[in-house]
């Protein structure tokens, strides 16, 4: 073989490559991709319980006397949830008994399905988390995510045993939100945010009689309108509202719970069929 | 092949050969092809330097095009900030067209497959199958939206391919009348990034329904969208539909309140379709239109119209220092609401039977009967002819004039010898017959036209009648090609004959005759620095306008107009200034001919420190049927001005904030 046809070997396969890639048939190509995440997939859930186990290791350094009293703490926590538990159950019968009266239907039940971080993926793209939880508890595409302050985002993708949640502020989220107080359904989206910085979404179609600032903000919470979430969710708070040029509507800024960069463990919200 | 080669390399020894030597053939060709390079050349330098902007302007007109996106008209509010009329979004979700080639090719081939798999002899025509593969892609997008929000909505293909080939960069509207719930379902179902998006437009909103319809006017559609400091003119441009007015201070104040339009220049490929993901050009957010704050009082004109209520006819109220008009009310009117966001043609057709585009309070000209004797009391008063002290005419009923029996129309009975103030307050016609022929035909009219009754006021509006007519010899002589009788300066002397006027005219005049001026210009525009009105002085003695005052709060206190002494109508502490009128009008109805009567009452309170002037005009429906000023027509001005007492003595917390628009 000439020296010169040698030399241009790699760049040929390349070449090839390249090109059977590209007449390859698309059921091939999405199988490979799958099948690279689910074989990828163990490497991040054991690193996530390499992570629990050096916690756990973490926690075991902790004296005797720390661990009654985290142990006291958290018997009055608990407590106190058991108080609201017992709350939420007299006031869902209460709600039970005026959606009766009034004939109003029921909002969609769900089921918890909680699940541990296994990895944060920011970039200025997109803002996403994987969890360990997927087809394995039924996870379905689009499902609602949720932790203790709010919204975290919605299911994208589901795999065996992980599952891909785009965060809320990521741009490719967009949900019916609701300033606290108002009925008027408006609508919220991921902003373009940095990698490292503080997250924010924007909110547009704002009644042109809602008020909002830095010094003075507003909560924003999911409407239930929409479907997927339930209603009263937090999304985050409104910063600053800001009238368009066409004088319909404000549109604005939400500043997002600063915890999103930091979960560790979240719940999908799977929804019930109603009877 | 062999002996080929042997020659070229006998000939040269090279695979080029070069001619050495003259050649003349060849020096020939040089020129030739020299001449044809330099005008080659000098061609492309003339096409590149001299035609560069021609050439520029042609590839952009072929391969950009430019969306306008109407502004958002202004808002139109009352004297108090109360929105009147504003814009309320109507959501809708929309089809990008242009970005479903792929997909439009996709479904064109699978069509066309299967009608040559089934070997159908009739296949369709390329144009055919095109418009079923768009119809088809559409319906599949439309399918998404209907299972989402729960209809069964089909695509219009008329609609569609009209669309296609007009307006292909606008948006197609797929549903235009979300509700809040369906649209806050769509927002959480629809991806992000997709053909099929949530878009909003807007369409006018009238919190008050049908009140100050006319005044307020309406809008129809805009086909013809302008953005003068946008650049493109000559771009293919696509426009959507704004809208313009048609009727009322929409139509007067259109410049102002149209919003300024934003828009779009894109880059499209050789079919007109957008680049994929190719950003803007140019960009520019629509602007709403700047806002009017009209003089109108929203309660003041919501109860003018109540108290009208099914009756035909118009109120006016006038601040009578500045001229606002503080409510300009006609009835029959129509419901805005029904023209958001068009009206419909069953909804025209209602109007049009009713009558209720006219606005009667400038568009209908009426004779106004006894109201028009205060004119000929001022008339009289200033010529000298009248004297407040002395009576002019003995009333026992009737009153021969020329050829014809005149009767006193009021009471029915006998006045005797009455001064000013009781031939006003009673309507004495016996009397004001007396001061017509006094005054004479001619000198009353001169008094007509001094307060300006001949002619438009001027108020912003479209279609106020040019019909009013202060009758004079000369004028009938003109129009009519008679001579001027006796008879017609009485009827004349009571606003009746050729007399003709616009109940917005009376109020003005009203108004005038309360700060003793001889004209009164309305403005439908609200001004807080406003300064006072001052013209000419209508030039009566103290004792002169003493004695007119006397006899209009006479009127209201124990003459034509004492219904406003029942409690309903009572204002404590204000005395009312007014005047009755009835007048008749020969029509002809379902075959029937005789007199409807016109009920009117003009006034302005308080009497002593006049701050608003009313006119009132009520036509009757029935022939024959006796149909007062002071029994329809007073009451409506009772009501509007107890309205306007009752905000002006409300204590200062219940008072609106003044208005200011940020």
């Amino acid at each position: 073989m000439p020296k010169r046809l040698d030399q241009a070997r790699p760049f040929l396969t390349l070449g090839l490559v390249v090109a059977a890639w590209l007449v390859i048939p698309t059921v091939f190509k999405t199988f490979t991709r799958a099948s690279f995440f689910e074989l990828t997939a163990p490497v991040g859930v054991a690193a996530s319980y390499a992570r629990d186990l050096q916690e756990y290791w973490t926690l075991r350094l902790h004296s005797n006397s720390e661990l009654i009293e985290a142990g006291r703490d958290l018997a009055r926590l608990n407590a106190s949830y058991d108080l609201a538990v017992q709350q939420n159950i007299e006031m869902q019968g209460e709600v039970a008994r005026l959606e009766g009266i009034l004939r109003l239907p029921s909002y969609s039940g769900y089921q918890s399905e909680h699940a541990r971080v296994v990895r944060r993926d920011f970039s200025g793209w997109w803002q996403r988390l994987t969890i360990r939880k997927g087809k394995n508890y039924n996870l379905t595409v689009g499902a609602p995510v949720v932790f203790s302050g709010g919204v975290v985002g919605r299911v994208s993708e589901v795999f065996a045993y992980t599952a891909t949640v785009d965060l809320i502020s990521s741009q490719t989220v967009r949900l019916a939100a609701v300033v606290e107080g108002d009925t008027r359904p408006i609508s919220y989206q991921g902003g373009l945010n940095p990698t490292f910085g503080s997250a924010g979404g924007v909110i547009e179609f704002v009644p042109l009689d809602i008020f909002a600032s830095a010094n003075a903000t507003k909560r924003l919470v999911t409407s239930g309108l929409g479907g997927v979430f339930p209603p009263g969710l937090t999304i985050g708070s409104v910063i600053k509202v800001e009238p368009s040029t066409d004088g319909l509507f404000k549109s604005g800024a939400v500043k997002l719970d600063d915890r999103l960069a930091a979960l560790t463990e979240v719940t999908v919200l799977l929804p019930l069929d109603t009877p | 092949m062999a002996a080929d080669e042997n020659n070229l390399a006998d000939r040269s020894g090279r695979l080029f050969e070069s001619q050495k030597g003259y050649d003349p053939r060849v020096v020939l060709f040089y020129f030739i092809v020299t001449a044809l390079l330099i005008v080659l050349t000098s061609g492309l330098a003339y096409q590149q330097l001299f035609n560069t902007e021609l050439h520029a302007e042609r590839e952009s007109s072929q391969n950009q095009r430019r969306i306008l996106i109407p502004g958002p008209r202004g808002n139109i509010y009352d004297r108090h900030g109360q929105l009147l009329v504003g814009n309320r979004p109507r959501f809708a979700v929309v089809l990008y067209l242009d970005e479903l080639r792929a997909k439009f090719r996709a479904e064109f081939i699978r069509i066309r497959k299967n009608y040559r798999a089934i070997d159908d002899k009739d296949i369709p025509t390329a144009d055919q199958l095109w418009t079923l593969a768009r119809v088809s892609v559409v319906q599949s997008y439309l399918e998404k939206i209907n299972a989402i929000i729960g209809r069964d909505l089909k695509v219009d293909s008329v609609r569609l391919n009209t669309h296609f080939a007009r307006e292909l960069l606008l948006p197609y509207p797929l549903v235009d009348d979300l509700a809040p719930a369906e649209y806050a379902r769509l927002l959480e179902h629809l991806p992000v990034v997709s053909p099929l998006q949530l878009y909003t437009t807007n369409t006018r909103e009238y919190p008050f329904g049908s009140a100050a319809s006319q005044t307020l006017g309406y809008v129809g559609i805009n086909e013809d969208v302008t953005a003068d400091d946008f650049p493109g003119e000559k771009l293919r441009t696509f426009k959507m539909r704004g809208s313009i007015g048609r009727d009322g201070l929409e139509l007067k104040f259109d410049s102002m309140l149209q919003g300024d339009a934003g828009g779009s220049i894109f880059r499209v490929d050789p079919l007109g379709y957008r680049i994929r993901d190719a950003k803007p050009i140019e960009s520019r957010l629509p602007i709403q239109g700047q806002n009017l704050v009209t003089s109108l009082d929203i309660d003041l004109q919501l109860a003018a119209e109540a108290a009208i209520g099914d009756q035909i006819g118009a109120a006016v109220a006038i601040d009578i220092k500045t001229g606002e008009v503080l409510a300009l009310a006609s009835k029959p009117d129509y419901d805005l609401r029904k023209f958001a966001p068009r009206l419909g043609h069953a909804d025209a057709a209602d109007i049009t039977a009713r009558e209720a585009w006219t606005n009667l309070a400038i568009g209908g000209a009426f004779p106004p009967g006894s109201t028009f004797k205060i004119l000929t009391s001022i008339a009289g008063l200033r010529r000298g002819v009248i004297d407040p002290t002395q009576a002019i005419a003995d009333c026992q009923g009737a009153i021969r004039i020329g050829n014809r029996v005149f009767v006193c129309d009021n009471r029915r009975g006998q006045h005797g010898e009455v001064l000013l103030p009781e031939a006003i307050a009673h309507s004495c016609d016996i009397y004001f017959f007396g001061a017509g022929r006094l005054i004479t035909p001619d000198l009353l009219a001169d008094e007509g036209r001094r307060f300006h009754l001949h002619q438009r006021t001027g108020i912003e509006l479209p279609h106020e009648t040019g019909r009013m007519v202060i009758p004079d010899p000369a004028y009938k002589e003109k129009v009519i090609g008679e001579k001027w009788f006796p008879g017609d300066t009485a009827n004349m002397s009571i606003g009746q004959g050729y007399v003709l006027v616009t109940p917005l005219e009376m109020a003005c005049f009203a108004a005038s005759v309360a700060r003793n001026e001889v004209f009164t210009q309305p403005t439908l525009l609200h001004n807080p620095d406003a300064p006072v009105q001052r013209t000419e002085s209508i030039g009566l003695t103290p004792t002169q306008r003493a004695a007119l005052i006397e006899g209009m709060v006479g009127t209201t206190t124990y003459g034509t107009a004492s219904t406003l002494n029942l409690d309903l109508f009572k204002i404590p502490g204000v005395s009312i200034a007014g005047k009755t009128g009835t007048a008749q009008k020969k029509v002809t109805k379902d075959g029937k001919t005789g007199n409807i009567n016109f009920a009117w009452f003009i006034c302005f309170a308080p009497a002593d420190n006049p701050e608003i002037a009313m006119a009132v005009m009520i036509e009757g429906e029935t022939l024959g049927e006796n149909f007062g000023g002071g029994r329809y027509a007073a009451p409506v001005a009772g009501s509007v001005l107890k309205k306007y007492f009752e905000k002006k003595n409300r204590p200062a917390d219940q008072k609106l904030a003044p208005f200011k628009i940020e």
